[in-house]
C-alpha cells in the first residue's frame, strides 16, 4: 500500500495529499475483510442473511449473533468488528429510547440511519480515536413507508439501498441480487435466494465453518423484526446446499 | 405539590376554550378575553396559536406560561420537520407540549388544547391539562369557562358530526360558556384544520348565538 | 471527603439573582419593618397605531411611595431608531431592560446590516421578562415602524404580550383607554393621532395618582423618520416664578476679619522637557512589531 511509511495514515486528522482520509480506507479494510452481510428489500418486508464465520467449533449454536433489533421494529445486520457494531448499535437503541421517550412513537429507521451516520462520522474527525471498523444493515417494514433498507459505512456515509452486500462475498452477492425481481420477490423467496447467496460465496478453504443467520421485518411479523423461523431457514438452507453440490458435480464432469 | 397559581399581576387568560375531531380534521374554537384582576387588558385577543402547519393550540392559563410554551414548542416541532422531511404529527406535537407542562409543572400555569390534522390520524383533538398529562379525546374543552358546559357538551355531542355541525357545536358551547363565566367573554375566534390547510373565522360579539335571553 | 477545591468550589457565587434574604426579609416584614419602596413610575403609558406610524405617549411623574421623585421624567425609551418603547413599573428595571434590549439590536444590526424589526425587539424583551418570572418590574408599551409597516404591543412583567391597534399601561392605563376607546377611528392621521394619545395621557395626569406632570410624545413615521417630542404639553407649570437675586455685585457681604493660611503641598514641578511628539504617521507594514 502506497500510504503506508508516508505517516499520512497514522491518524484521520490529517488529509493524505491527494485527499484521501486512510484511517478510514483502513476501517472499510476490516469490513471487507468479514463474512458477507447481504439485506434485500421486497415487495412485503425486509431480510437480512449473515455469514457468521465460527472462530472455534466449541461455540454454542446460535451465539455471538451478527443480527440484531433495534427497539423492535428496526433490524441491524453488521459485518466487520464486530465489538465496533455492538458499541454502534448500542448508541442506536439510545437514540430509539430517546425518540420514544420525546415523541411517543418509535423511530423511523431513515430518522434513526442519519443519526447514527452523523455519530460514526465525528469519530473520523479527531485524533485519539479511531473509525468505526464495521457496516451496518439497517432495515424496517411499516404501513405506512412499507420496506426500508439502508446501509452506514465507516466513513459515515449512509445510502438507502433495494439490496445490498458487504464482507468478502460482497461483490458475487451484488451480481446475484441485482438478477432478482425485487419488486415482486416476497419475503419467503428472499430467504431462499439469500441463503443460497451466502451459502455460495463462503469460502470453506479459508474460512472453515460458518453459521447462516437470517431474519426478517415484514408485513407477516407485524413490522417487528425477528430471525426467520427455523423450519424456513432449514429448509432454506437444504436448498442452498443441494443446489451447490449440483453445481460441484457438475463440475466435476468436465 | 401545590399546583401552581397565577402569581400577583400576573396576566390570565380565564378563557373557555374547545376542540373537535370531524372526519377528516378539526374545528378549534376560543374567546377573546384576556384579564388582569378584574381589568380587561385584552378583548380581543387570539388564544390559537399555530404550532406547525397543521397543528394549533388553544391556550389557557397564565398568558405568559402559554405563550412561551408555544413558542419552544413551536421551534421543537420546526426542527422535529427538518429531521423526519415531512409534517408534525398532532399526537407528537401533544406529546412535547405535555412533557413540558409534565417537566415544568411547579411553575407552569398552562391548560392546552392540541388538535390539528395529519396524515396518519386524521383529525384529532388531544388536551394537555395542568400537571402535564397528555388524552386524546374526541373533543376536549377547557379554561374557566369549560366548567360551565360540562353537562351541555355531553348532552349535544354526537359522534360523526359534518365539519358544519361541529363548527355550530363549538360556537353554541363557547357561547354558553361565554355568557356564564366572567373571566371569558368578547368574541369567539375559531379555525378549521384539515388536509387543505387552515381556515379561520370570527364571530363578532354582538353577534353571538344568544338562548333562553333571546 | 470533600477536597479544599470542593470547599472553594461551593463558595463561589452562582450566577443569576439570589433569592436567600427573602426569608430574612419575610421574617423583618412580620415583625413590623417598613420596607423601603423603589422608585416607581406609577404612570400613564399609551400608544397608537395611524395611517402611517405609531405615536406613543408617557406623563412625566415618578413616584417612590406617595412621593413624588422626579417631576419631569423620561418614559419613552429609545430601543433603536425605528422602535420606541415605553415604561411603567419600577424606573431602575423599566430603563434597564430596555437599554439592555436596545444595545442587543444594535449588536444585531451590526452584524447583519439590517434595521431591526420591532418583532425582534418584542420577542428579546418578552423572553427576558419571562426568564425572570415577573421579578423584573416592566411593563411596556412597544412601537415601531419595519418594512412590515407599523407595530404595537404590550408587554407584562411576566413577559406574555399582546398586538393591538392601540394600547395603554400604567396605573392611569383605564382612565386612558377610556379615551382611546371613545375616541379611537380606524385610519386617523397624524394629527388626530398626536391629539388623541396626548388626550388619553392627560386623563391620567388629571385622573390618576400615580401619573402627572408633562406629557411626553413620540411620533414613528419610518425607519429614518422619528419625532421625540419631549414636553410636548407642559400642563403643570410652577405657579409662580421662583425669585432669586441676581444683582448682588462684589462687595455686598462685608468683610469683618481676614486670616491667610498657607497651604503646604510639597514640592511639585512640571516639565516637558522629555515630551516626544506621538506617533501619528501609519506603520509601513502593519503590526505592532514592526519596529
Amino acid at each position: 500500500m502506497s500510504s503506508i511509511g508516508t505517516g499520512y495514515d497514522l491518524s484521520s486528522t490529517t488529509y493524505s495529499p491527494d485527499g484521501r482520509v486512510f484511517q478510514v480506507e483502513y476501517a472499510s479494510k476490516a469490513v471487507d475483510n468479514s463474512g458477507t452481510a447481504v439485506g434485500i428489500r421486497v415487495s412485503d418486508g425486509v431480510v437480512f442473511g449473515v455469514e457468521k464465520l465460527l472462530i472455534s467449533p466449541m461455540l454454542l449454536h446460535g451465539s455471538n449473533r451478527r443480527v440484531s433489533t433495534i427497539g423492535r421494529h428496526i433490524g441491524v445486520a453488521s459485518s466487520g468488528l464486530v465489538a465496533d457494531a455492538r458499541a454502534l448499535i448500542n448508541r442506536g437503541n439510545q437514540e430509539a429510547n430517546a425518540w420514544k421517550s420525546t415523541y411517543g412513537e418509535e423511530i423511523s429507521v431513515k430518522v434513526l440511519t442519519e443519526r447514527l451516520a452523523s455519530f460514526a462520522q465525528v469519530y473520523t474527525l479527531y485524533g485519539g480515536v479511531r473509525p468505526f471498523g464495521c457496516a451496518l444493515l439497517l432495515g424496517s417494514w411499516t404501513e405506512a413507508a412499507g420496506p426500508q433498507l439502508y446501509m452506514i459505512q465507516p466513513s459515515g456515509e449512509a445510502y438507502g439501498y433495494f439490496g445490498v452486500a458487504v464482507g468478502k462475498g460482497k461483490a458475487a452477492c451484488k451480481t446475484d441480487i441485482e438478477k432478482l425481481d425485487l419488486e415482486s420477490m416476497t419475503c419467503e423467496e428472499a430467504v431462499v435466494e439469500i441463503a443460497k447467496m451466502i451459502h455460495s460465496v463462503h469460502d470453506s478453504d479459508k474460512d472453515k465453518e460458518y453459521e447462516l443467520e437470517l431474519s426478517w421485518v415484514c408485513r407477516a411479523s407485524g413490522g417487528r423484526h425477528q430471525l426467520v423461523p427455523a423450519e424456513l431457514r432449514d429448509s432454506a438452507l437444504a436448498i442452498a446446499t443441494a443446489e451447490s453440490s449440483d453445481d460441484d458435480s457438475s463440475s466435476d464432469d468436465d | 405539590m401545590e399546583y401552581p397559581e397565577l402569581k400577583k399581576g400576573e396576566v390570565d387568560l380565564g378563557t373557555s376554550i374547545m376542540g373537535v375531531a370531524f372526519d377528516g380534521g378539526v374545528v378549534i374554537g376560543a374567546d377573546s378575553r384576556t384579564t388582569t384582576g378584574s381589568y380587561i387588558a385584552n378583548r380581543v385577543s387570539d388564544k390559537l396559536t399555530q404550532l406547525a402547519d397543521n397543528i394549533y393550540c388553544c391556550r389557557s392559563g397564565s398568558a405568559a406560561d402559554t405563550q412561551a410554551v408555544a413558542e419552544y414548542v413551536k421551534f421543537h416541532l420546526a426542527m422535529h420537520k427538518e429531521e423526519i422531511g415531512g409534517e408534525p404529527k398532532v399526537s407528537v406535537a401533544a406529546r412535547v407540549v405535555g412533557s413540558m407542562v409534565y417537566n415544568n409543572k411547579d411553575s407552569l400555569m398552562a391548560g392546552i388544547i392540541i388538535a390539528g390534522w395529519d396524515e396518519v390520524d386524521g383529525g384529532s383533538v388531544h388536551i394537555v391539562p395542568l400537571g402535564g398529562g397528555v388524552v386524546k379525546m374526541p373533543f376536549a374543552i377547557g379554561g374557566s369557562g369549560s366548567t360551565y358546559i360540562y353537562g351541555w357538551v355531553d348532552d349535544n355531542y354526537k359522534e360523526g358530526m359534518t365539519r358544519d355541525e361541529c363548527i355550530e357545536f363549538v360556537r353554541n358551547g363557547l357561547a354558553l360558556a361565554m355568557a356564564r363565566d366572567g373571566s371569558s367573554g368578547g368574541l369567539i375566534r375559531m379555525a378549521v384544520i384539515d388536509k387543505d390547510g387552515v381556515e379561520r373565522m370570527m364571530i363578532p360579539g354582538n353577534e353571538l348565538p344568544r338562548f333562553f335571553d333571546k | 471527603m470533600a477536597s479544599m477545591n470542593d470547599v472553594v468550589q461551593s463558595l463561589k457565587p452562582a450566577g443569576g439573582f439570589e433569592f436567600d434574604l427573602c426569608a430574612r426579609n419575610n421574617m423583618l416584614k412580620q415583625m413590623g419593618l417598613k420596607a423601603p419602596k423603589a422608585t416607581s413610575t406609577g404612570t400613564t403609558i399609551v400608544g397608537l397605531v395611524y395611517k402611517d406610524g405609531v405615536v406613543l405617549g408617557a406623563d412625566t411623574r415618578a413616584t417612590g411611595d406617595t412621593t413624588v421623585e422626579d417631576k419631569n421624567c423620561e418614559k419613552i425609551h429609545y430601543i433603536a431608531p425605528n422602535v420606541y418603547c415605553c415604561g411603567a413599573g419600577t424606573a431602575a428595571d423599566t430603563e434597564n431592560t430596555t437599554a439592555l434590549i436596545s444595545s442587543q439590536l444594535e449588536l444585531h444590526r451590526l452584524a447583519t446590516g439590517r434595521h431591526s424589526r420591532v418583532v425582534t425587539a418584542l420577542t428579546l424583551l418578552k423572553r427576558m421578562l419571562f426568564r425572570y418570572q415577573g421579578h423584573v418590574s416592566a411593563a411596556l408599551v412597544l412601537g415601531g415602524v419595519d418594512l412590515n409597516g407599523p407595530h404595537l404591543y404590550t408587554i407584562y412583567p411576566h413577559g406574555s404580550t399582546d398586538e393591538l391597534p392601540y394600547v395603554t399601561m400604567g396605573s392611569g392605563s383605564l382612565a386612558a383607554m377610556g379615551v382611546f376607546e371613545a375616541g379611537w377611528k380606524e385610519n386617523m392621521s397624524e394629527d388626530e393621532a398626536v391629539d388623541l394619545v396626548a388626550a388619553a395621557i392627560r386623563a391620567g395626569i388629571f385622573n390618576d395618582l400615580g401619573s402627572g406632570s408633562n406629557v411626553d410624545v413620540t411620533i414613528i413615521r419610518g425607519v429614518d423618520d422619528v419625532e421625540v417630542r419631549r414636553g410636548y404639553q407642559i400642563l403643570n407649570p410652577r405657579p409662580y416664578a421662583r425669585v432669586r437675586p441676581n444683582d448682588l455685585t462684589r462687595g455686598t457681604t462685608t468683610i469683618l476679619s481676614e486670616t491667610r493660611t498657607p497651604i503646604h503641598a510639597g514640592h511639585v514641578e512640571y516639565t516637558n522637557e522629555d515630551a516626544v511628539d506621538m506617533e501619528t504617521s501609519p506603520v509601513e507594514s502593519g503590526g505592532p512589531s514592526s519596529s
